[in-house]
């Protein structure tokens, strides 16, 4: 920090108010990122506090990075420096909800499940369920642009943000999109916020179009041989009719990980995991069909389940990083975006890489795109010499097997310990579209002072 | 006009042949407008075939220092694709291949000159299309869809062009060949798609496009609903919404409007009611069957904001002596009130623009925002400080000079320039021309 601690300490106060700026150095210990703490903690309460604060650490040059619940300030690369953490989990209100206009203003400070069940008593909900659930959330979800299985149907963030309301690295309290469902005016920077990392700005409010909950749901099972069969199932279901909520396929060491966690799959298969929802009849119709298309792939049968174990199981899914860390805490998780077509070869070179370094493996294949791989090693953190050389080489082999035109996946490593970081860019190969966001950076935070280092290519 | 340069044509025809080169005033003429009631004449023309094309004349145009502006059908109704300051217009219309289609992922990669009905057409067969559907879209190009991020009735359900859109090619205003997104749903870095779509031609040149294609519905069922009362068609639809029903279009005509369609294409509207409300489901038979039921059964339950900001336009188009007819969105509450007058006259014609930024100030205060879909271009780039504070508007505008420093490309656009609307630049219409009317 300043030259002088206990002087921005007292201004800091000033700004967020007494009470709200933490330097007791337990407490700080729960803002670390990658072995690096902040000197104090400023939780402002106001947008216009969140603009003070960051005004007050560009004069004073702190590296400073938003914090809300915590539970994903693992991912990226090493921060270059980290002065002050800026935590706007007091900021936690609805602003505006509309049910009948199905748009909703919250503040980004709000955690999910808070979030959740407010529209669940209006029968209304967003499809955001990303890991971490309890505690995340809605400016931290939209800032690493966490997976959510429901992308199925209802498309990413992007799809249902309408607008935005952030301060910029000079302390300008911004908005961009707005607050009604169709809305082209000026650029949609907002988007560019969402999996930034907080690089570009700190999220104040968030603006989004919210769904009707579905009068009823199923969620159906099949087990599969192989990869080959399950994902021949998914692009089956992806040629009929059906508008499933969620398709996806779970591999057998996952599947495994997963029934720690109280769901129920079937050992050693390949599960293609299908929910439908809507009115009662379409889910039978799903039923019904799938049921059909099993059979025609020599998949095993499609299962309904029963109202607990569906819940359990979609739970386990959303969660599907925690449990796996839970069950191996040096695990080191990919998030591969590719093709359908390409997912049963990307899925074969994780086999092998696997197999060549000696770790064991797990995959969650999300079949609208993205395949997780899970390398477990079974060390214990921090990971001894050899065991960082061996997943060091694992990592660049299938960073690079991922990325081969034959593939053509965009990988990153989303969860990893902090040593491998140090070896391998989480971020996969640069391309040339980086220097548009360096540039792009420089606009936003032209004295670099959001999350310096932790985004792609340094930024 | 700005005089043409020799020398540049002639280098332009370099690249592009003779017939690739237009700089005649006659010839320049077909080009001075677009779908809304601006006029810009440009000083040249200009058909590319590729990004090797279009690189070259950017060079030219940094070279020569002369604006440059993209255009696609030229259906745009905000002036997007005006040349405002003279210069270049780069017109897409033989960049109109489908480079691939690639059916069992769902995406085609096009040239930013396709016709976006010409892709559906292509891929209808295997099931599939592309979901924005702008009512221009017989005549509507795929660039011009992402500059503006089109959207049309069928938006409540399947979003707008963003939604569709996973990768571009770009041409930076200074010549560099970038690609952003890819086939992929997603990857690492900043959403530069998402930025680039509804630019409105003002941050590069695009010159190639992934897109996702959608499976087309197993049922589809077209409702129509029929008022006494205005109030009562919009407030059906708020009460539809309340239901947990997402109809996949849903659009409201009112009386003066339906009559007027009626007259001219004769599609059984009933002549004598306030309102029509046309109304689709689509989905699974299952679905459609309940959604459609439930729908004919719906009361009637006043609520949102709908029916009072209509009333409130008919009221600021009668202050001002217009007749205003809207036909809209109704879903999504996108409005297009229509502004009836004779653009021959200059008095009207101010007028009318008046009338026009009150329903955009009305609407803005309802919580609204300035365009649902058809952007700002130089038709409403003086009205953004009201939605937007000088600090918003100064980063756009830094974002802006990110990728577009010299600003050649799309000049006057977007960005309010100092000028009051009244000064909007108006040249009478040769009577011939004459098409009154204007959508705000
Ligand atoms: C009868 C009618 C109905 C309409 N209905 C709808 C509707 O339902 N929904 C809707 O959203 N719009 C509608 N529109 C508006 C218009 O059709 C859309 O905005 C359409 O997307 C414009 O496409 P275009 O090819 O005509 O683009 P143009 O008008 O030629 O250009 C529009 C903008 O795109 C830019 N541009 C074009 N090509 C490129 C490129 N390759 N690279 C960079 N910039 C480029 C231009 O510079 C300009 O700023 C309607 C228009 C009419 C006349």
């Amino acid at each position: 920090m300043s030259s002088s601690p206990t002087l921005a300490v007292a201004r800091l106060a000033e700004l967020v108010g007494e009470g709200h700026v933490i330097t007791e150095p337990t407490e700080l210990a729960g803002y670390e990122v990658d072995g690096l703490q902040p000197a104090a903690v400023a939780r402002p309460g106001t947008a216009e506090a969140v603009a003070e604060v960051v005004r007050f650490a560009a004069a004073e040059k702190l590296a400073v990075m938003a914090t809300g619940g915590r539970t994903k300030l693992r991912i990226g690369a090493p921060p270059r420096g980290y002065d002050l953490a800026l935590d706007v989990s007091r900021m936690n209100r609805v602003l505006a909800y509309d049910p009948g206009d199905l748009t909703l203003g919250v503040e980004a400070g709000i955690r999910f499940a808070d979030l959740d069940r407010v529209l669940a008593e209006k029968g209304q909900f967003l499809p955001l369920s990303p890991a971490f659930a309890d505690q995340a959330t809605v400016g931290g979800i939209v800032a690493t642009n966490s997976s959510t299985p429901l992308r199925h149907a209802y498309g990413s963030t992007r799809d249902y943000m309408l607008g935005m309301e952030f301060v910029t690295g000079e302390g300008n309290p911004v908005k961009s999109g707005g607050r009604v469902v169709k809305n082209v005016t000026g650029y949609d920077l907002h988007k560019l916020m969402i999996g930034a990392l907080g690089t570009l700005g700190v999220i104040t409010r968030v603006n989004f179009r919210t769904f009707p909950l579905p009068h009823a749901q199923g969620t159906f099972l099949a087990s599969c041989e192989s990869a080959a069969a399950a994902l021949a199932l998914c692009r089956a279901i992806a040629r009929s009719p059906l508008q499933p909520r969620l398709v996806e396929v779970v591999e057998p060491q996952a599947a495994q990980i997963l029934s720690g966690g109280r769901a129920t799959l079937p050992a050693g298969c390949w599960s293609v995991v299908v929910a439908a929802a809507g009115e009662p009849g379409v889910v039978e119709r799903h039923g019904a069909e799938l049921a059909r298309m099993a059979q025609g792939t020599h998949a095993g049968a499609f299962a309904g389940l029963a109202d607990k174990e569906e819940s359990a199981l979609l739970g386990c899914i959303r969660e599907f990083p925690k449990h796996v860390m839970e069950f191996c805490p040096a695990a080191t998780i990919f998030r591969i975006s590719v093709l359908p077509t390409q997912m049963e070869l990307l899925l074969e070179h994780a086999r092998q890489v696997a197999e060549r370094s000696q770790f064991t493996w797990a995959a969650l294949v999300r079949a609208s795109g993205i395949v997780f791989v899970a390398l477990l090693p079974t060390a214990a953190a921090p990971l001894d010499g050899e065991t960082l050389r061996r997943l060091a080489q694992a990592a660049t082999e299938l960073i690079r097997a991922s990325s081969v035109p034959e593939i053509g996946g965009r990988p990153m490593i989303e969860w990893c310990p902090l040593e491998l970081k140090r070896e391998v860019n989480v971020w996969g190969p640069v391309r040339d579209d980086l220097a548009l966001m360096q540039r792009l950076k420089k606009v936003f935070d032209p004295q670099d002072i959001f999350s310096p280092g932790r985004f792609v290519g340094g930024i | 006009m700005a005089t043409s340069d020799k020398k540049l044509i002639r280098e332009l025809e370099q690249i592009l042949g003779k017939q690739g080169v237009l700089y005649q005033p006659q010839d320049l003429m077909l080009y001075e407008y677009d779908g809304s009631v601006e006029h810009a004449r440009p000083d040249y023309v200009v058909f590319p075939r590729s990004t090797r094309d279009v690189v070259e004349i950017v060079r030219l145009a940094n070279r020569y220092q002369v604006p440059m502006v993209g255009r696609g059908a030229g259906t745009g109704l905000s002036g997007g694709a005006l040349a405002r300051q003279g210069g270049i217009v780069l017109v897409f219309s033989r960049m109109n291949r489908i480079l691939e289609l690639d059916l069992e992922n769902q995406r085609a990669v096009v040239q930013p000159g396709v016709v976006n009905l010409d892709l559906t057409r292509a891929v209808e067969h295997a099931g599939l299309y592309f979901a924005p559907d702008p009512s221009s879209q017989k005549s509507c190009t795929i660039g011009g869809n992402v500059a503006e991020n089109a959207g049309g009735p069928h938006t409540l359900a399947y979003g707008v062009t963003a939604n569709h859109v996973t990768g571009l090619e770009l041409v930076l205003p200074e010549g560099d060949v970038i690609r952003v997104g890819g086939k992929t749903v997603e990857a690492p870095g900043y959403d530069l798609p998402g930025l680039l779509v509804g630019s409105e031609g003002t941050l590069a040149i695009i010159t190639e496009i992934t897109v996702k294609l959608s499976r087309l519905p197993e049922a589809v069922k077209t409702l129509l609903g029929v008022y006494d009362s205005v109030d009562d068609a919009t407030e059906t639809v708020v009460e539809i919404t309340a239901r947990g029903i997402t109809p996949a279009a849903c659009e409201m005509l009112d009386g003066w409007t339906l009559r007027a369609v009626e007259d001219y294409v004769h599609a059984g509207f009933p002549r004598d009611s306030a309102a029509v409300l046309l109304l689709e489901v689509e989905g699974l038979r299952e679905a459609v069957e309940v959604h459609a039921a439930e729908i004919s059964d719906v009361g009637v339950i006043p609520r949102t904001k709908l029916p009072a900001t209509l009333r409130r336009i008919d009221e600021i188009g009668k202050s001002f002596g217009f007749q205003v007819g809207n036909i809209f969105h109704a879903g999504d509450g996108n409005l297009h009130p229509i502004i009836l007058f004779d653009q021959r006259d200059l008095e009207q014609f101010a007028r009318a623009v008046a009338t026009a930024n009150e329903i955009m100030k009305f609407c803005l205060e309802m919580g609204g925002a300035l365009t649902g879909e058809h952007g700002v271009g130089m038709e409403k780039n003086e009205l953004m400080p009201l939605m937007f504070t000088p600090a918003d508007l100064d980063l756009m505008q830094r974002v802006r000079g990110a990728f577009n420093p010299s600003g050649l490309l799309n000049p006057g656009k977007l960005f309010p320039f100092g000028k009051g609307c009244g000064e909007i630049r108006v040249r009478p219409m040769p009577v011939s021309a004459n098409a009154p009317g204007v959508s705000a």
